[in-house]
């Protein structure tokens, strides 16, 4: 083990600021508290600090980052990816650990260079923790040291510091700038092996029991209502979070309105917005609902993803919340007062995680070949890919459709993958981007990111009987795969369809419901909600469920394929069960505001589920104990 | 295509929205890119009735304004609200809490009878508006962003989330934490935090955001030592006409 004089080390973090080759950023005074800052002087550092007000995280997932700059006059964009070389000195070891676990998430699958790229320019110099907040429970969730993450780490003995090299990149640093090192005497090792965190605040029991302690409770609503009550609203908790990591995608145009700027910024699971879509539904409408969810998703749902409980202990939260609601060791420790059993804790083990290609959120350009109006608030959108690629999508999948200076909307690929060069997107007008989309002309540009997700998996359905259910504008996904199983007909058994809408005049593709009419290899059943004698309606009138009672299948052997909207699926699914099918011969795809497409942001989750990753489309039997998914 | 016709005009309020936008400098003339400016008292001696954007600051006070939005109204295909007078009644609301006969005296002395007056109301309660950017005085890069986004066909992005969240952003101090009290736990945040980045704290110059948790946001300021009547006023200073809807 190393020591370093405290004045030696002052020269060289100043000897660090000279040279200029990286920027220099340490803990400084903020008012009456500590943020991390770039340093002039390393006279102005604090390592005596309790907290900082933000964790180092913004300094590679800053609050406003550009994913891309775009020219709206030829529809071109290029990837920004802003790195520059960075020292940050006295990061305590709860936000190494923090770092270490946004090191995972942004890695996985669609790895994030706009994160790893600038974590990798950066040395972190830790610091064991002099001082501590009182709200600060590091120790109880084994983060109050660190046993790597850091590429220096230094320990306070009083005159000097204790310096263990954590990696070559911090043993580079220290004899580039002359770091006069010497070795420790019997002494300092002593002092240096004996150093203790300061504690906080603890929790009653054992951390790892907190995903169990979480499951067993997640149906205790007056526990949870009781604990949101005065919940502001406010995001405080989670934006001060160091595992904190989602976000929201907006444009923002140039003032010339040709060029322009898409760029990611906090969001969180607290504020209210946040698990809203455009036809303003929200799928986690209440207090206790979105508190429910944040220490849900840090206590079980990450860990079940990532082997981590992804709370640090900092405390931060806890500090920020004005009504005083958001202290997780309040919250555990009155847990697991009420749990009549106790849950076991059970370790876990962090996942490995090896980086998954890297993904920009630059799209690709597709040209409007043909545009087609239909039902009351549709257009169907026929597309062709300018590299001349198919999309190679699986039906049911979606993809992420953008107009430069607008955003971007998550829409279903409504063709089948059978229909070659093109593909087709049914769009309602309901936000920004769709309004845009619905504006364009043959030969006008969008861009298309994705298919993203799990679709239909036509392999699996093969030989099998299938019913398809489509509820209004659901018929746009589900048409993808029956388009397929019409193209392919001998490949599947019996075959029916049953589409429901709200009046004849927002029935969609009429021309092609007009053809299933002359195919005697298929059956189908439409009905309307109601309708007046000017619609010249001889069909059902009545919801869609009406229609399932006569519908002749052979209930343990039809795979049921349900879309439609939100409400939708509870009816139908109630009453394909009183027909006797069984929950894993029910197949749905689900909405939920998919913002980024690839699994980072945050706000497509149900539970602990990414619906843009592991769906839209699921097998009943597998989300029906989720509780968020068909609420 | 020829450029959007632009025409700015004014009700109750002391101007420091149409500063703003003079005040945008360079920026301006950006936007006279892509807009022609009609009307506009502050700046110009030309009007005319032919427009296709209006831009109106302060609220509605009297009846007799309420024709001259209306007339607006016919002539504008887009009309957007700006500053918290016009947007959320602003200010001027704080009379809406007052005698009426106590605050015509002591603006119109002995000639209150000759005025007629009625509660403060943002624009929106005369006529349909297509945007609002509320702030006393506006935010000119918000104000930016809402004439772009018109401009591109959509709806600007103002937030309908506390102005906590820009304040965790900036990585402010807690105005609480300064021993201060600050309403932007319920006020709309949009304009970057900027009093509190400033040192002070947030007075609601933006207004309400959607359903916000009054009753959690009384008790966080009655336990930070405010009594109701101090909190009621601190509500009412830019709150008085969205307090009582």
């Amino acid at each position: 083990m190393k020591v370093i004089s405290k004045g030696d080390f002052t020269s060289f973090v100043n000897g660090m600021i000279q040279d200029g080759s990286s920027k220099v950023v340490g803990v400084k005074e903020k008012g009456n508290a500590f943020a991390f800052g770039d340093l002039g002087t390393a006279d102005e550092l604090r390592l005596d600090y309790d907290v900082t007000l933000l964790p180092p995280k913004k300094y590679f997932f800053p609050q406003r980052e550009t994913l891309l700059r775009f020219d709206r006059t030829n529809d071109s964009a290029q990837s920004v990816v802003d790195v520059e070389p960075m020292v940050i000195i006295g990061v305590h070891p709860y936000d190494i650990a923090a770092l270490q676990q946004m090191d995972a998430v942004f890695a996985e699958s669609n790895a994030d260079p706009y994160y790893m790229k600038k974590r990798e320019a950066a040395v972190i110099i830790g610091m064991n923790a002099v001082n501590t907040s009182e709200w600060n429970f590091a120790a109880s969730m084994g983060a109050e040291s660190v046993s790597d993450g850091y590429d220096i780490m230094l320990t306070d003995l009083g005159g000097s510091y204790a310096v263990e090299v954590g990696s070559s990149k911090g043993e580079n640093l220290l004899l580039t700038h002359g770091a006069a090192l010497r070795e420790a005497n019997g002494e300092e090792q002593a002092a240096c092996s004996s150093y203790s965190a300061p504690v906080g605040k603890s929790l009653d029991f054992d951390a790892a029991a907190i995903p169990a302690l979480l499951r067993a409770h997640y149906g205790n609503e007056a526990f949870w209502e009781e604990h949101s009550e005065k919940c502001l609203k406010c995001g405080s908790c989670v934006l001060v979070c160091p595992t904190c990591y989602c976000f929201d995608v907006k444009d923002e145009a140039d003032l010339d309105l040709k060029g322009g700027e898409r760029y990611r910024t906090w969001d969180g699971c607290l504020i209210e917005d946040f698990a809203s879509v455009a036809s303003g539904e929200n799928f986690r409408g209440t207090k206790a609902a979105r508190y429910r969810h944040r220490y849900n998703k840090k206590g079980d749902y990450l860990n079940e993803r990532f082997g981590f409980t992804a709370c640090v202990g900092c405390g931060r939260c806890s500090s920020q919340c004005l009504p005083d609601i958001a202290d997780p060791v309040k919250v555990f420790n009155d847990l697991w007062a009420v749990a009549d059993t106790k849950p076991q804790a059970i370790e876990s083990t962090p996942a490995e995680i090896s980086p998954g290609e890297e993904y920009s959120f630059v799209p690709r350009n597709a040209t409007v070949v043909n545009k087609t109006a239909m039902g009351t608030t549709e257009m169907v959108l026929e597309l062709k890919l300018d590299d001349g690629s198919e999309l190679g999508h699986q039906p049911g999948q979606f993809v992420e459709v953008s107009a430069f200076g607008i955003g971007e909307a998550p829409i279903s690929v409504s063709s089948s993958p059978t229909h070659r060069g093109t593909f087709e997107l049914c769009v309602r007008k309901i936000g920004n981007v769709t309004t845009k989309l619905h504006a364009l002309e043959v030969g006008d540009k969008v861009g298309i990111r994705g298919p993203f997700g799990v679709g239909f998996d036509t392999e699996f359905f093969k030989g099998k009987n299938l019913l398809f259910i489509a509820g209004g504008l659901g018929l746009a996904p589900l048409r993808s795969f029956f388009n397929f199983v019409l193209d392919n007909r001998a490949d599947y058994a019996d075959v029916k369809i049953l589409y429901g809408c709200k009046v004849p005049g927002e029935m969609l593709f009429g021309n092609e419901v007009a053809d299933w009419d002359a195919r005697d290899d298929i059956d189908h059943r439409m009905t309307v909600d109601s309708c007046t004698e000017e619609d010249t309606w001889e069909g059902n009138v009545g919801v869609i469920t009406t229609l399932i009672p006569g519908v002749d299948i052979d209930a343990e052997d039809t795979y049921c394929i349900v879309v439609g909207p939100p409400i939708m699926y509870r009816f139908v699914i109630k009453s394909l069960k009183e027909k006797g099918v069984p929950d894993d011969k029910i197949i749905v795809s689900l909405e939920r505001r998919m913002k980024c497409g690839v699994g980072k942001c945050g706000h497509c989750q149900m539970n602990g589920i990414y619906v843009c990753q592991e769906g839209p489309v699921f097998n009943y039997a597998d989300i029906k104990d989720v509780p968020e998914a068909l609420e | 295509m020829s450029k959007p016709r632009v025409a700015i005009f004014d009700f109750a309020g002391c101007e420091g929205d149409e500063l703003q936008i003079v005040n945008l400098e360079e920026s301006l003339l950006g936007l006279l890119g892509h807009v022609e400016v009609v009307t506009f008292r502050e700046a110009m001696k030309e009007r005319t009735d032919d427009y296709d954007i209006a831009i109106v600051e302060g609220s509605c006070t009297r009846p007799e304004d309420e024709e001259k939005l209306k007339h607006i109204r016919e002539c504008a295909s887009i009309v957007i609200a700006i500053g918290s007078c016009a947007a959320i009644g602003g200010i001027n609301s704080l009379k809406n809490h007052l005698d009426p006969a106590w605050y015509r005296a002591e603006v119109y002395g002995d000639k209150a009878d000759w005025f007629d007056t009625y509660k403060a109301r943002p624009i929106s309660a005369v006529i349909p508006i297509e945007a609002a950017v509320p702030g006393c005085p506006i935010d000119r890069d918000e104000f930016l962003h809402v004439v772009k986004t018109l401009l591109l066909g959509r709806t600007p992005d103002i937030p309908n989330y506390p102005i906590c969240v820009e304040c965790k952003k900036n990585e402010n101090v807690c105005a609480f934490d300064r021993g201060e009290v600050c309403v932007g736990p319920v006020t709309r945040a949009g304009c970057n935090s900027c009093c509190v980045n400033e040192g002070t704290k947030c007075w609601g110059c933006r207004g309400l955001i959607d359903d916000p948790e009054k009753n959690a946001h009384m008790e966080v300021l009655e336990a930070h030592g405010l009594t109701p009547d101090e909190v009621i006023k601190n509500f009412q200073t830019y709150f008085g006409w969205e307090g009582d809807q």
